[in-house]
């Protein structure tokens, strides 16, 4: 079977993006996952791996609220990505969800196609098998 | 003459605005027009024009007219129509149309004109009023809108991650990855605790009393020497205090501590971590009765579209550190009670230098 999912983790807090990561690394013994504090260089990487000829399917879990590039701003983005590019990729949105938090927002960032489940922190085991079968059923 | 309520008088008879003129220049500042171009320039020219009176019959313009255009470029002054002619028609016009304030029939009298000006100058001071507390309203509005997002960024934030972590525990064996996660949990409650701290000076500042006494530099800094000289040794950082005071200074312990903090700690933060000569510089000048402090660095420094920007509430230039976007605001508020002025220089990767002049109280 070789590598199933790779996993870019984009959270401006260290500790969020260290829990993700061990999380994930519980799931599976072999693979590859990339953390990042700003969305901006994820951005980047998601252009250069590309030219890398890199076809292994990637989860993103990508925070709302962060400075500088937010988890909005960074779908927007990523959408202006060609579709070669796009269709590696599903989104995991893993916020803290509140009051504040437009509910509009929410809305439309779901309707983009790469975002794939809206998720709310903290992040647990049980809630991650989950979110792998919906990804698995999505591809 | 600044003191009198400034009104303007429109009249396309000189008689008429001599005879206005005369009987109130003594209790007001009149200015007056012949005709609605005239007057137009006038209005311009003087901003705080609080009462216009107006005949209504005019060639070219009359009054209703003149009113309804002002009523949309002039709209602070209060409108009042002075004229003979009091058939319906036009009293219905100046109301619905110029929407004037009030209407004075022709021939006056002194007093219906006076208790015209005290009213109306009551309506204007009502509405000036108004809309300064609109402002602060907004501004208020405003942080509290901030305030909501850092709340759950900043302290639901932290609390999830922490959170997160626990739940992570269970799963982890090994010693040192849970050192590793102890450490990160470890930052992020110091983060938390430090966000929870200036949130505190904030309200403090927006709230607080001044408490004036005399202050002494030395004895000031002697208390932030000793945090900041652990500080300086653990990140190899040259720190350097010169204090010139030779005369009496008197201020608010509370803010002044404050300022000296927070420009300290930023000086600090914001270190390039490659430079292999690290330095912050600070100095104190009281001369005059006016303290000048100059905190330097040769840090990180700040993009100069940044600049403007770094006073704002909750506004952080760089996520590589902990900011809570609290502390310029705070220093900026806290000299803003204490009357002093802030400067700075900065270039980017060079460093920064913030000039710092608080006047004694």
């Amino acid at each position: 079977m070789g590598i199933e999912f790779s996993f870019i983790v984009i959270d401006d807090s260290e500790l969020d993006c260290f829990v993700t990561q061990k999380f994930l690394e519980r799931t599976n013994k072999s693979l590859i996952i990339k953390t990042f504090q700003h969305a901006q260089h994820a951005l980047e990487i998601i252009q250069k791996d590309f030219n890398e000829n890199n076809s292994v399917p990637t989860i993103i879990f990508l925070d709302l609220q962060m400075p500088f590039m937010n988890g909005f701003k960074f779908v927007e983005e990523f959408e202006k990505f060609s579709p070669e590019i796009q269709k590696n990729y599903k989104i995991i949105i893993l916020t803290i969800l509140s009051s504040s938090t437009n509910p509009i927002d929410i809305h439309r960032i779901l309707t983009y196609g790469a975002v794939n489940s809206i998720v709310e922190k903290p992040l647990t085991k049980e809630k991650l098998v989950l979110l792998l079968n919906q990804v698995r059923a999505d591809i | 003459m600044s003191g009198k309520i400034k009104i303007l008088y429109v009249d396309d008879e000189p008689e008429n605005l001599v005879g206005f003129k005369a009987s109130l220049r003594l209790d007001y500042q009149i200015l007056t027009a012949v005709n609605v171009p005239q007057a137009i320039i006038i209005l311009n020219e003087h901003p705080e024009i609080r009462v216009v009176f107006c005949d209504q019959r005019m060639p070219g313009k009359t009054g209703v007219d003149f009113f309804e255009e002002i009523r949309m470029t002039h709209p602070l002054p209060v409108r009042i129509m002075l004229t003979a002619y009091t058939d319906v028609e036009s009293i219905i016009d100046a109301i619905n149309k110029g929407n004037i304030f009030r209407f004075v029939k022709k021939p006056w009298i002194e007093a219906d004109i006076i208790w015209a000006i005290d009213e109306a100058n009551k309506f204007y001071m009502a509405n000036s009023m108004l809309s300064v507390k609109n402002d602060e309203l907004q501004k208020a509005y405003n942080e509290l809108n901030k305030f909501a997002y850092s709340v759950s960024h900043d302290i639901r934030g932290p609390l999830s991650g922490i959170l997160g972590a626990i739940n992570l525990a269970s799963e982890i064996d090994d010693v040192e990855e849970m050192k590793e996660m102890l450490f990160l949990m470890e930052k992020s409650v110091k983060k938390l605790d430090a966000y929870v701290l200036s949130m505190h000076d904030y309200y403090s500042l927006q709230r607080g009393e001044l408490k004036i006494t005399e202050i002494d530099f030395n004895k000031v800094i002697d208390e932030l020497k000793a945090i900041y000289s652990v500080l300086a040794k653990i990140n190899n950082v040259t720190f350097d205090i010169t204090i010139d005071q030779g005369e009496v200074f008197r201020s608010d312990y509370a803010p002044l501590r404050l300022i000296f903090n927070n420009l300290l700690s930023n000086a600090f933060k914001y270190q390039d971590r490659n430079n292999k000569s690290k330095s912050v510089e600070m100095t104190v000048e009281v001369k005059n009765s006016v303290a000048t402090i100059h905190v330097k660095d040769n840090g990180i420094g700040i993009l100069g579209s940044h600049v403007g920007e770094i006073f704002n509430l909750f506004y952080r230039s760089n996520s590589l550190e902990v900011g809570s976007g609290f502390g310029l605001y705070n220093v900026k508020s806290a000299l803003l009670k204490l009357n002093g002025q802030i400067e700075v220089q900065s270039v980017l990767h060079q460093g920064t230098t913030f000039k710092v002049t608080i006047p004694s109280i």
